[in-house]
């Protein structure tokens, strides 16, 4: 008598490595095409959820995208008195619950980079959720489909490590972490000055 | 030493929580024991309970424990601790009933998130609370209706002969048929939300089936077999309406066991939304926090105080080396000051308003 062991068919999802987020601040144009994309995403109802900011705006024209890095110990949902901010099993950081959010504004409070926006009108907060009907299918979020200079890519973790290994600056602070940040986040963000000397077809 | 003594005082202590092993404990019997009380008053002294509902008041109690587990469960978190501590301070402000009834009743800010969900959601809330107004008290017997004279209804509420009003008069014709109504209104309601969430694309993108679809089909599972009853007793005699009402039971039972859990728990909860309120105006009226960097004010000192304290007992601080802390920074100062520490220029020491953030071209 034999037995035959199955293995069990690997779905398309499992098979296909889960993206991250990646953000090269050095690229930034200042086109703001990723606010403008921020507005068209489902449940966004047209209004954007992300920031590009001049870095010294009285002398260049240095710009950098800023969006919700997507903690992993998030402080505006350990704020939430009504536990309107969930975390999906991706990783991303939901925008508040239409039902549960109380309108306290807590979160906008807590969140060491100030995302969470507030409507006053509709009592309600709403933050980045990575375009969460997207990116659980592994779609690119807006923002990221949009950027003309890839400085907002939607990679693989060994997409991630390629980038890294090009870019050893020999300190591994190639990526931000601490104390660039307040603590683990989703998003990897690359800081402007590490890429130098690299050349970059845009 | 010191040791010895807080356990002396903590035995000696003679506060009625010493009776009980546990909040929930204590909120369970308080509860019970207020409803018994309400119930003794309301029936006459339990000569006029209705025994044709008993197992709404069975559904009743297992539906008081499971909102005490989740209520309980959820004010012990920090921030939920904060804002009920402190809105139930604030309860006798001069604003409270205007922000109730606009938060609680007339649904204003729903209103601004488009008039198809308001309308939906004031058909579906007052037909809810108009059937739990209706349904509860008949439950408990707190209101039942006694016919002296022929032809004249006595509506009894608590024991007290309210009002007697003809039998084919306006009220009684309002009284018999408030529950048809409130079904008529939570499926026309239900039917709007069940429409949008099946052709709004924003909707269908985030929607999952067990938490936004199951609330909607219960309600209409409830509000159909509720005017099946109706239905049967007006055009066929009668007849399966034994079934009826206990599949319609059932729906109710089921319902109230589960709302504590799912989408539905908002309703209970809302009210903190009047506390956030309160406490929002009332702090930002004594003294307003202001930005460590630019100087405006942008939240009350006592919020910015409350969540750093709420995230320091997560274990999250963010006190800078420039002497702040990120609580203490307005938003688009937090921003920029981000900005600086990607790029180590100090953005957020130039006062330049930040420019083109609304994608407005």
């Amino acid at each position: 008598m034999t037995f035959t062991i199955r293995e069990p068919k690997q779905t398309e999802t499992e098979t296909e490595e889960r993206r991250r987020l990646y953000m090269e601040l050095e690229n930034c144009i200042g086109c703001r095409s990723c606010l403008a994309a921020c507005t068209q995403c489902g449940g966004h109802e047209q209004k954007n959820r992300n920031y590009v900011y001049d870095v010294n705006p009285l002398v260049n024209r240095e710009t950098m995208p800023l969006m919700c890095l997507h903690c992993v110990d998030p402080a505006c949902a350990r704020s939430c008195p009504a536990q309107a901010i969930q975390i999906h099993e991706t990783g991303a950081v939901l925008s508040a619950l239409v039902e549960k959010c109380i309108g306290c504004q807590n979160c906008t409070i807590a969140c060491p980079y100030g995302i969470p926006k507030f409507d006053e009108e509709e009592n309600l907060m709403y933050k980045c959720d990575l375009c969460i009907d997207r990116t659980k299918d592994n779609i690119p979020p807006m923002c990221a489909s949009v950027c003309p200079t890839n400085t907002l890519q939607w990679l693989t973790e060994s997409e991630i490590e390629v980038k890294q290994s090009k870019n050893d600056v020999g300190n591994d602070k190639w990526v931000t972490s601490m104390p660039y940040l307040e603590g683990e986040t989703n998003v990897t963000v690359n800081l402007p000055g590490i890429l130098q000397g690299t050349v970059k077809l845009f | 030493m010191e040791d010895v003594k807080v356990s002396q005082t903590v035995r000696n202590q003679q506060s009625i929580d010493r009776a009980f092993a546990s909040h929930y404990g204590k909120s369970m019997f308080l509860a019970i024991i207020g409803l018994l009380i309400l119930t003794f008053i309301g029936t006459r002294m339990f000569t006029h309970v209705d025994l044709n509902l008993y197992g709404y008041i069975v559904g009743t109690i297992v539906f008081i424990g499971g909102f005490f587990y989740r209520f309980i469960s959820w004010g012990e978190r920090p921030p939920t601790k904060v804002i009920i501590k402190k809105g139930i301070k604030l309860l006798l402000r001069k604003n409270t009933p205007k922000t109730s009834v606009e938060q609680l009743a007339t649904y204003r800010f729903i209103w601004n998130r488009g008039i198809y969900r308001w309308t939906q959601h004031i058909l579906i809330g007052w037909g809810c609370v108009l059937a739990i107004l209706v349904t509860f008290p008949l439950v408990f017997s707190w209101m039942y209706f006694t016919m002296q004279e022929n032809g004249m209804y006595t509506i009894v509420l608590f024991g007290m002969d309210l009002m007697v009003v003809p039998a084919d008069g306006f009220i009684a014709f309002m009284s018999y048929n408030a529950l048809n109504i409130s079904a008529i209104m939570v499926i026309i309601g239900v039917c709007m939300a069940l429409y949008r969430r099946l052709r709004n694309l924003q909707a269908r993108a985030e929607q999952q089936v067990i938490y936004d679809f199951l609330p909607l089909y219960l309600l209409l599972f409830i509000s159909i077999t509720g005017l099946t009853l109706t239905v049967l007793n007006l055009f066929f005699e009668g007849k399966g309406q034994y079934v009826m009402s206990l599949i319609h039971q059932f729906s109710v039972i089921v319902t109230l066991i589960y709302m504590p859990f799912g989408k539905l728990a908002h309703i209970p909860f809302r009210p903190l939304s009047v506390f956030a309120r309160n406490y929002r105006e009332h702090y930002g009226e004594k003294s307003m926090q202001a930005c460590k960097v630019c100087g405006t004010g942008f939240v009350s000192t006592e919020q910015s105080q409350d969540v750093i304290n709420v995230l320091g007992e997560n274990n999250l601080t963010f006190d800078m080396k420039e002497g702040f802390n990120l609580a203490e920074l307005c938003l688009p100062c937090r921003r920029k000051y981000r900005i600086s520490r990607f790029s180590g220029f100090p953005t957020h020491e130039v006062s330049v308003k930040e420019a083109n953030q609304n994608a407005k071209g």
